[in-house]
């Protein structure tokens, strides 16, 4: 069963591909029908675990062995392992079906679901790895599936730089990695998880020589893992790539840019908590990191006017979120917060690629509005979709967020509370952009000029079928699954597949806090409609007023701005000024142009030398043993 | 005593002496009594069937050289054959079938290029 | 007598050419049979070998060793010969050269091979060799109505009893210094002094002229484009796997205490063949004259290992000559298909544009000539890889170094015939044909070398089983 859940995937992109010599439908559902299975077989999988804890290390066959250096390929399947199964494995097989609906215009289907597939399969062998050498694997192939899906309608100019600025905003992070993985061989001298965090309290307190600072080495190597982690989840300074993702086909943000990938870093910070737990510094690095994201995200996501671009943003918020959860030493709540998260975000993209769809691939939600008797379906699935995110009462979002906050509070550090305070208002400023989203998409007058409003309908079945599911999802996966993943025996589901080494300082938690949060996001409803619906003259006085801030927010806190100048524009200079004065005129002349120049001559010599007479080829024989022998003669 | 070992000698003097004697008198009753009629052709060497100072790379029958090569082969065997059957008491069973085996490769050879038609003059 | 048991395979070979023969010749017409029945006794030797034990073991008087090195080398040159007789059947019958002699002189240069390989003694290796080359001088020249076959035999015959004459001579010095022919005396003998040297030298060209490193290798392009092309495609691998194997065995055996003499000399050799190899190739246009260069390149490669000195630098040669034989049969399989209006074309320039007649043949030949060049990730590119790690740990740098400039050249001229194929104007289609005896090598070699990179340890297990001491 486990080598089905991961290897179906796979045999789908293949397959799926070959299959268009039988038309796209085959394709489409092959691919889709095999996904499903894997994602059936993921939750039996992750049910057995639950209820009778049947986990285990499956070896698929030894990859690397050299000397003491083994490095296996295998399935892992422990409780963090099978949820990640669960959520990576349900969304995609959603997806897939939403997939066959969504591109039914395109003409590359066949393209288009094997890339899907691969992705599953990529992310499955991420996600279920023993080492970090298949980790990285699986790491490099969700990066290149991602890179081909952003770039997936390659006709499209900004689809090709979006997608190239993704690869190498997550090379960064790639390279931060992979350096924190060379450090673990290094020192460790193992790549597989166990042996590596057995080994982890003994080197505690090693101190390493790194770039002239004399630093703690766990503590370097959490920071480089993390670099990693920042990169492929768009962190702060690392996000820039996630908005501009928002060029791909919205199944693909829907599965790659919100439920699974982006979720990677998590995952790797969390499934390294063993190493992380001997790591105060990186611990409250990542903290931080994921407290300035989650705020600076949301912030971003108040002004933006594309529908996908607001969601992005949310998604990053999101993601700080669960970084800072991790952070904290709450690993099992981030972890948490993902489950619920893949469910609503999905659930969000998807709705607003049904709206997309519906509006003739239209984005802007200045040019929306009023749609929502059109689009009854959507406009629920968006509703609940936004509720959960919010953290409205009792939905799933709710049982996470607050939990995440909490726990903040719970750890009693200084960065902790500040951790909480961050959370709440990120919370207010999240109800408030989800609902600008809502209002301005389906309520309010209709704006667009292309298209009258009679001409839009609902969507079709296999669109609505992976909404009505991720409704259910959104709404019932927190408060179903909160006493396993969260609860108060937690250990009991995670058993040793986290490390969690401080215990939470404080044992209850004060009632003013518990209640914050839902108070201020149900607040947060009517404001919004006042805002954005009824007063739309005030807000634009506010904008107004205050246009620097309204222009650093539009802006994207000109990181874009910052990067061309600081990296981009340099790079460019100093790349154009060694490419003309040093590569042309220095290193070609003297270097490929001269030697190849110096060949060609060569080789012509060597070619007539080939007489074809054998007393010159005897020549040559005896001539090569005096000379033989006299080098012998001459080293002696 | 520097005599006697000559002495060991004399029968081989003796022996030269005859076959000296006896060949120059043939020449010799040769020399005289044989009738002279000499002309170019008569005079020229012979070699083979070829002029004796020409190119090298003049082509003749390859035929020539086959045989010449076969009979390279039996001409090694019997020099083969000669030291084995000297010392085969000393050599035993391994000795006798290692020789029995190489004759066995041979006449494998032998019958193969009879059978090609490589012992056919035409 | 014990003794006979070890060498079934050599019997059983020499049995079979003898009756191979007599069918042959008192049947009429019998190549379609001699040639069915040397595979079927290929087969069945490699059955043979895999069966036996894997024992080390020397017999008569210490003069042939069966060891899992040679065990080794034997499958190797069995089962390449298998998939060159395999594919050259068509092209054979093509140029009308269906002599029923052509597989059993193969036959017979395999069994000079083999005693070659497993000897430890210089007579008797000295005698496998002959046997190897009498036969090789007879595959060169056998399509001997055609005058540039003839010349490629002649050629290689001469310069061929030139090399055998050093060596004999080379053995002679070393027999005539040291007292014996044993190479396990030879190499316990202390006293190596300046005539044993020298008689190293004398065999170390001998070897060198047979696996064709400069400067010896002059025979090589003349010979591989004048062969017909079924031979060159024999040429080119499985003498050249066995001469590795006994210059292996020369070089860690009777002559392993005299590394530092024999090094420098190696490392001159292979550099001497790198660059020639990468540097010649460039200039060809004709495709097996292209190869033969190719091989003197990759031979340079794998004389790097030996050089290395260390016992993980003659595994990786063993690994690099494996790897080398695959890519080789895959591309004379694919140079076998280039057949235009019955007529077989060897110019490079034919290939122009055969992508869009044949995708798949030269999609197949794309895969082979990446390897070759070397690039990862397929099975070229660890073969390249062993040997620069051998080379770098015996901390020879300036060798590694200069092999990967090389590397870098000869990249050029296979990426040159990969753009003819794709990018250039296309020409009038080859002959379309099916015949899996040609297909079935190409496909099963770029699976080889696509898929080795799944499971790298497999070669190198099965290598490091192998030692020779």
């Amino acid at each position: 069963m486990e080598y089905a859940i991961l290897f179906l995937p796979l045999v789908g992109a293949i397959f799926g591909y070959l299959a268009k010599y039988f038309g796209d439908l085959t394709s489409q559902l092959l691919t889709t029908f095999l996904v499903c299975v894997s994602a059936i077989l993921s939750i039996v999988l992750f049910y057995n675990g639950i209820f009778h804890g049947t986990y285990g290390n499956y070896l698929i066959y030894q990859w690397i062995a050299s000397g003491n250096f083994v490095v296996n390929w295998s399935i892992n399947i422990d409780p963090l392992s099978s949820i990640m199964l669960v959520v990576v494995s349900v969304v995609s097989a959603l997806v897939h079906i939403y997939s066959i609906g969504y591109m039914n215009h395109d003409p590359n289907k066949p393209r288009f679901m094997s890339y899907l597939s691969l992705f599953t399969f990529s992310m499955l062998v991420l996600v279920v790895s023993d080492n970090f050498l298949q980790l990285f694997f699986g790491w490099e192939g969700v990066g290149l599936c991602s890179y081909l899906l952003i770039g997936f309608w390659y006709k499209k100019d900004s689809a090709n730089n979006a997608a190239i600025k993704a690869f190498i905003v997550n090379r960064v992070g790639d390279f931060g990695f992979a350096i924190g993985i060379f450090l673990i061989f290094m020192f460790f001298g193992t790549l597989n998880y166990n042996e590596v965090f057995q080994l982890v309290p003994e080197f505690s307190q090693e101190k390493i020589n790194f770039l002239g600072f004399n630093s703690n080495l766990i503590t370097l190597i959490c920071l480089f893992l993390f670099v990693g982690a920042m990169g492929k989840s768009a962190q702060f300074f690392l996000h820039t790539w996630l908005p501009d993702a928002m060029e791909g086909p919205t199944p693909v943000s829907a599965l790659i840019h919100a439920a699974t990938m982006v979720t990677a870093g998590v995952f790797l910070v969390v499934r390294c908590s063993p190493i992380f737990e001997y790591s105060q510094v990186a611990l409250n690095f990542v903290a931080i990191i994921g407290m300035l994201t989650a705020f600076f995200a949301a912030s971003v996501a108040i002004v933006q006017n594309d529908i996908k671009r607001i969601i992005a943003y949310s998604t990053c918020s999101q993601l700080g979120y669960m970084f800072f959860a991790a952070g904290v030493g709450a690993y099992h709540v981030a972890i948490f917060h993902l489950f619920t998260h893949a469910f609503f975000k999905a659930l969000l993209f998807l709705g607003s690629g049904s709206v997309i769809h519906s509006l003739n691939d239209e984005q802007d939600i200045r040019n929306m509005g009023g749609i929502w008797k059109q689009m009854p379906f959507t406009w629920i699935a968006m509703i609940v979709g936004t509720l959960a995110l919010t953290g409205f009462p009792f939905l799933s979002g709710y049982y996470s967020k607050d939990a995440i906050i909490e726990f903040a509070y719970l750890k009693g550090t200084n960065i902790g509370y500040f951790a909480a305070s961050i959370g709440i208002i990120t919370a207010l400023l999240t109800a408030i952009y989800s609902w600008r989203l809502i209002l301005k998409t389906f309520h309010g007058k209709f704006n667009n000029e292309h298209l009258s409003k009679s001409e839009i309908h609902e969507s079709g079945m296999v669109i609505i079928f992976p909404l009505a599911i991720l409704i259910l999802g959104s709404i019932f996966a927190g408060f179903l699954f909160k006493d396993f993943l969260i609860g108060h025996h937690y250990v009991d589901f995670w058993k040793d597949s986290i490390l969690i080494l401080q215990a939470f300082n404080h044992s209850h938690i004060p009632m003013w806090l518990l209640y914050t949060t839902p108070i201020l996001v149900t607040l947060a409803i009517p404001l919004s409609y006042s805002l954005y619906i009824k007063n739309d003259k005030l807000l634009e006085r506010i904008k107004i007023k205050n246009e620097l801030v309204y222009k650093f927010l539009l802006n994207k806190w000109y990181f874009d701005e910052l990067y061309n100048s600081i990296f981009v524009k340099p790079v460019k200079a100093i790349g154009s000024f060694f490419w003309k004065s040093g590569d042309i005129k220095t290193i070609d002349r003297f270097g490929p142009d001269g030697i190849s120049k110096i060949v060609k001559i060569i080789s012509k010599k060597a070619t007539k030398f080939q007489t074809g007479y054998i007393y010159d080829y005897a020549f040559v024989m005896l001539i090569g043993l005096s000379l033989l022998l006299t080098i012998f003669i001459f080293y002696k | 005593m520097f005599f006697d070992f000559l002495l060991e000698y004399l029968s081989i003097a003796i022996f030269l002496f005859i076959a000296l004697a006896l060949s120059i008198g043939f020449i010799a009753v040769n020399f005289a009594f044989s009738p002279k009629n000499p002309d170019p052709e008569k005079l020229s060497a012979y070699e083979c069937g070829f002029e004796a100072f020409d190119s090298a790379r003049s082509e003749f029958d390859v035929r020539f050289y086959l045989v010449a090569i076969l009979f390279i082969i039996f001409d090694l065997e019997i020099a083969f054959l000669f030291p084995w059957s000297v010392s085969l008491g000393n050599i035993g069973l391994l000795g006798f079938y290692s020789m029995m085996i190489f004759l066995f490769i041979l006449t494998i050879g032998f019958i193969y290029e009879w059978k090609k038609g490589a012992l056919e003059w035409e | 007598m014990l003794a006979i048991k070890f060498l079934i395979p050599e019997i059983f070979l020499s049995i079979s050419i003898f009756s191979l023969l007599m069918i042959g010749v008192f049947i009429k017409n019998s190549f379609e049979i001699i040639y069915r029945l040397s595979l079927f006794v290929i087969i069945l030797i490699i059955l043979i070998i895999l069966s036996g034990d894997s024992e080390s073991i020397k017999i008569f008087s210490e003069s042939f060793t069966i060891d899992r090195f040679s065990l080794y080398s034997k499958i190797l040159i069995l089962i390449s010969t298998f998939f060159v007789l395999l594919m050259s059947k068509k092209y054979i019958v093509d140029i009308k050269n269906n002599k029923f002699e052509y597989p059993i002189i193969i036959l017979l240069s395999i069994l000079g091979m083999f005693i070659m390989v497993s000897s430890n003694d210089l007579i008797l290796f000295y005698m496998g060799l002959e046997l190897q080359s009498l036969a090789l001088y007879i595959l060169a020249s056998i399509d001997r109505d055609n005058i540039k076959s003839s010349e490629a035999g002649v050629k290689y015959f001469v310069l061929s009893a030139l090399s055998s004459g050093l060596l004999l001579y080379g053995c002679s010095l070393i027999y005539g210094f040291t007292g014996s022919t044993n190479f396990e005396e030879i190499a316990n003998s202390k006293d190596f002094n300046v005539g044993t040297i020298f008689g190293m030298v004398f065999i170390l060209v001998g070897l060198a002229f047979k696996v064709s490193a400069v400067p010896f290798h002059m025979w090589t392009p003349d010979v591989y484009q004048g062969s017909p092309t079924s031979v060159t495609s024999f040429f080119s691998v499985v003498p050249k796997a066995a001469g590795i194997a006994i210059f292996i065995k020369f070089m860690y055996l009777p002559f392993r205490d005299v590394l530092n003499q024999w090094q420098y000399i190696l490392v001159f050799m292979s550099i001497a063949s790198m660059i020639l190899g990468a540097v010649a190739a460039i200039g060809q246009t004709n495709i097996k004259r292209l190869m033969a260069y190719s091989s003197i390149g990759h031979i340079g490669y794998a004389i790097a290992g030996i050089a290395a000195g260390t016992e993980n630098g003659f595994k990786s040669t063993l690994i690099y000559i494996s790897i080398y034989i695959v890519m080789n049969i895959g591309a004379f399989a694919c140079i076998l298909l280039m057949k235009r209006d019955g007529k077989y074309v060897e110019e490079i320039e034919e290939l122009s544009g055969v992508s869009k007649n044949h995708p798949m043949m030269s999609f197949g030949l794309l895969i082979i000539l990446f390897s070759l060049a070397g690039i990862p990730p397929l099975a070229g590119f660890f073969a390249k890889f062993y040997i620069f790690m051998a080379v770098i740990e015996s901390e020879m740098y300036t060798l590694a170094i200069i092999g990967l400039v090389t590397t870098v050249l000869s990249a050029f001229y296979y990426i040159r015939i990969i753009k003819i194929m794709y990018f250039d104007e296309p020409k009038k289609p080859f002959e379309k044909f099916v015949d899996y005896k040609i297909h079935g090598p190409i496909v099963l070699s770029c699976v080889l070398l696509v898929s080795f990179f799944i499971y790298p340890s497999i070669l190198n297990e099965i290598v490091s089983n192998i030692s020779i001491f």
